[in-house]
């Protein structure tokens, strides 16, 4: 019988690590990512105070640090991170492309668009609210992109054309609306994307639909899986593509979506994370994507403990440091993998 | 297209302005400024400023300029000013209209170094410019720029009136703030999504510092992003926040024990002052306003 399994297996015929050692050694750094997060603020806390105020409820000064401030910085940031490489990797599948991601497919930038206007022009937004602003700004980036991009064949190099002209033409309108307004410091310091002051109130609102995407994704992981074999191989494996395609797009509407409505437009998450998972795992998504959400954690965690020392012991938003890391990774990719073959 | 018009235009005035020059200004003064060396006519009356300080500073030595970058906020010159001025508007500072400046045939224009570095080149073609530090500078920059504006204008003797009498102000203030001596103070600007410090090298931050106040944020930055585990860390004795309108980051920390058990939260040292004046004008008269304004928000 034509197995599916054997299919993957042999189009990742290149070297791989044996999956369970990448999943123990991503989950030990995750674990001390955890760790070092919670315990570098204005004050480094040792792993005795840490314990203790979660575990232990009392009224001091280190317990409310811990459980009012920090513990929901920490768990946010885990959940952008792998919401964010999960977008990415589910991105790179729909379009078997390298190059998409959340960023360069226009839906960052249209979810920013989207929450920086209603920001500015409903004065008293609910937090609820610009998810749902963010939502509808992330799937009008990603369509209009995906049009302008898919005609007869995607190639390389339209997707990445017309994914740059649309993430610039929605930046330069977010610009404009951000120059023309009064309460546009505001904006400007949200669209760097930051973790700074995040609490409980921010991990409510983004964690449903943080949490349920991803656990579509990871149900769903072998039929991308399928999908990134190309169109015609997957519906000879009996795959319903367009659906299959469909319910990737809204994932990553709703992961994206939710977390820049959040943090803000992180860059670069969504296209490094899911890079480096292939080339640990294959790939396979059933690997890729749950690799993927543990990276895109684990990264965003140490981006995150590293903003902090930009000017200690006062906070500099970690839109920065992803930025830095994911251009020099960018760039690195161009050059190594030619990307651009069509 | 439009642009390369534009220039033709700001060229032929500025041609203009030069022929007339000739004729009426003999003499000039070597202005040295943070772009070089501006040869300014002594007598020159028609003035444009692009920043607010140096309204303050040409008011200091009694001159009122004819076109301000207001921001096209007319009530917050008369703010500054302390009564209705006859100007005109020049638009943004960010983006002043040269256009506008150019038609008013100015004989000096004063711009900011940080946000009009990049236009030196086009306001030069218009009048006479000279570039000082406003945005982001120091309280004794600030003071250095007014002298500078005093040597432009041909008020020496003007200004250095003014600065005896502003000292005399100052020690008077601090006089007033004795009991306060030695306090640690935090000026911060407060935001939708931010809290920003303003630490002892902003320029509110050193004219506290010479008002007897020990600045509780402490940057080579001027001013550096605060969270509310930071501020209960700095814990400052005085708090003065100059707010955004709308929704803001305290409001949400307000329920929060690390905000309650601030010293200043719970001595009621927590002052919401004027964002303009604090944190916009800046210069000599201005300073001296904050100092009231704060012995005015500590004696209440």
């Amino acid at each position: 019988m034509f197995s599916v399994k054997g299919v993957i297996q042999t189009m990742g015929s290149k070297r791989t690590l044996n999956i369970w050692v990448v999943a123990i050694i991503s989950l030990s750094l995750l674990l001390i990512g955890l760790f070092l997060h919670l315990s570098v603020g204005s004050t480094i806390m040792n792993i005795h105070t840490i314990f203790n105020a979660i575990f232990q409820i009392d009224q001091s000064r280190e317990t409310t640090i811990i459980q009012t401030l920090r513990l929901p910085r920490t768990i946010l940031t885990v959940m952008v991170g792998a919401a964010l490489a999960v977008a990415g990797a589910l991105m790179q599948a729909i379009t078997r492309n390298a190059l998409a991601s959340p960023e360069i497919f226009g839906v960052n930038a249209g979810a920013s668009l989207a929450v920086a206007s209603a920001t500015l022009l409903f004065a008293t937004l609910s937090p609820s609210m610009t998810v749902y602003a963010a939502f509808i700004g992330a799937l009008l980036g990603g369509l209009t992109v995906y049009v302008f991009a898919s005609g007869r064949k995607m190639t390389h190099v339209k997707l990445a054309l017309a994914g740059t002209a649309i993430h610039l033409f929605f930046s330069s309108i977010t610009q404009a609306i951000v120059i023309l307004n009064e309460r546009a410091t505001d904006v400007l310091y949200w669209l760097v994307g930051s973790l700074n002051g995040k609490d409980w109130t921010h991990v409510q609102v983004a964690s449903p639909w943080i949490i349920i995407g991803l656990a579509i994704a990871f149900l769903l992981s072998r039929s991308f899986s399928i999908l990134s074999l190309g169109e015609s191989m997957a519906s000879s494996l009996g795959e319903r593509v367009q659906l299959i395609r469909l319910i990737g797009g809204l994932l990553v509407i709703m992961l994206a979506g939710s977390s820049v409505a959040v943090v803000g437009p992180i860059s670069f998450i969504g296209l490094i994370v899911p890079h480096i998972t292939r080339k640990l795992v294959g790939p396979d998504y059933s690997r890729v994507i749950p690799i993927s959400a543990l990276l895109g954690a684990t990264l965003l965690l140490y981006a995150d403990i590293l903003s902090h020392f930009i000017v200690y012991p006062y906070e500099s938003p970690v839109g920065i440091v992803t930025a830095l890391i994911g251009a020099s990774f960018f760039l690195y990719l161009v050059r190594k993998e030619r990307l651009i073959k069509q | 297209m439009v642009v390369s018009l534009l220039f033709l235009l700001v060229g032929c005035n500025s041609k203009e302005a030069s022929n007339k020059d000739a004729k009426d200004v003999t003499e000039s003064n070597s202005i040295k400024h943070e772009m070089g060396t501006t040869e300014v006519p002594t007598n020159a009356k028609k003035i444009v400023v692009l920043e607010l300080s140096f309204v303050d500073a040409l008011q200091g030595v009694g001159i009122t300029p004819i076109g301000i970058a207001d921001d096209n906020k007319m009530d917050m010159i008369e703010k500054l000013v302390g009564e209705k001025i006859n100007y005109t508007s020049v638009g943004t500072r960010e983006q002043p209209n040269l256009e506008v400046i150019s038609s008013l045939q100015p004989d000096l224009i004063i711009a900011d170094v940080q946000r009009h570095k990049n236009i030196y080149e086009d306001l030069q073609k218009i009048a006479p410019t000279i570039e000082l530090k406003s945005r982001e500078s120091t309280y004794t920059e600030n003071i250095d720029s007014f002298k500078t504006i005093a040597k432009a204008v041909n008020k020496e003797a003007e200004a250095e009136k003014r600065l005896k009498e502003h000292d005399k102000k100052l020690d008077a203030l601090k006089a007033e703030l004795a009991d306060e001596k030695g306090k640690s103070i935090l000026t911060a600007v407060v935001r939708d999504t931010s809290f920003q410090g303003h630490t002892a090298s902003s320029y509110d931050g050193e004219l506290l510092e010479n008002l007897g106040f020990e600045i509780a944020a402490k940057s080579n930055e001027a001013y550096v992003e605060i969270n509310l585990e930071q501020l209960s860390t700095i814990d400052p004795d005085i708090l003065v926040l100059a707010q955004n309108e709308g929704k803001l980051v305290i409001d949400d920390w307000k329920s929060n024990p690390l905000w309650k058990n601030l010293k200043a939260v719970k001595e009621n040292k927590i002052f919401v002052v004027d964002r303009d004046l604090w944190t916009r004008y800046r210069g000599v008269i201005s300073s001296e306003a904050i100092g009231d304004d704060l012995v005015k928000q500590l004696k209440d």
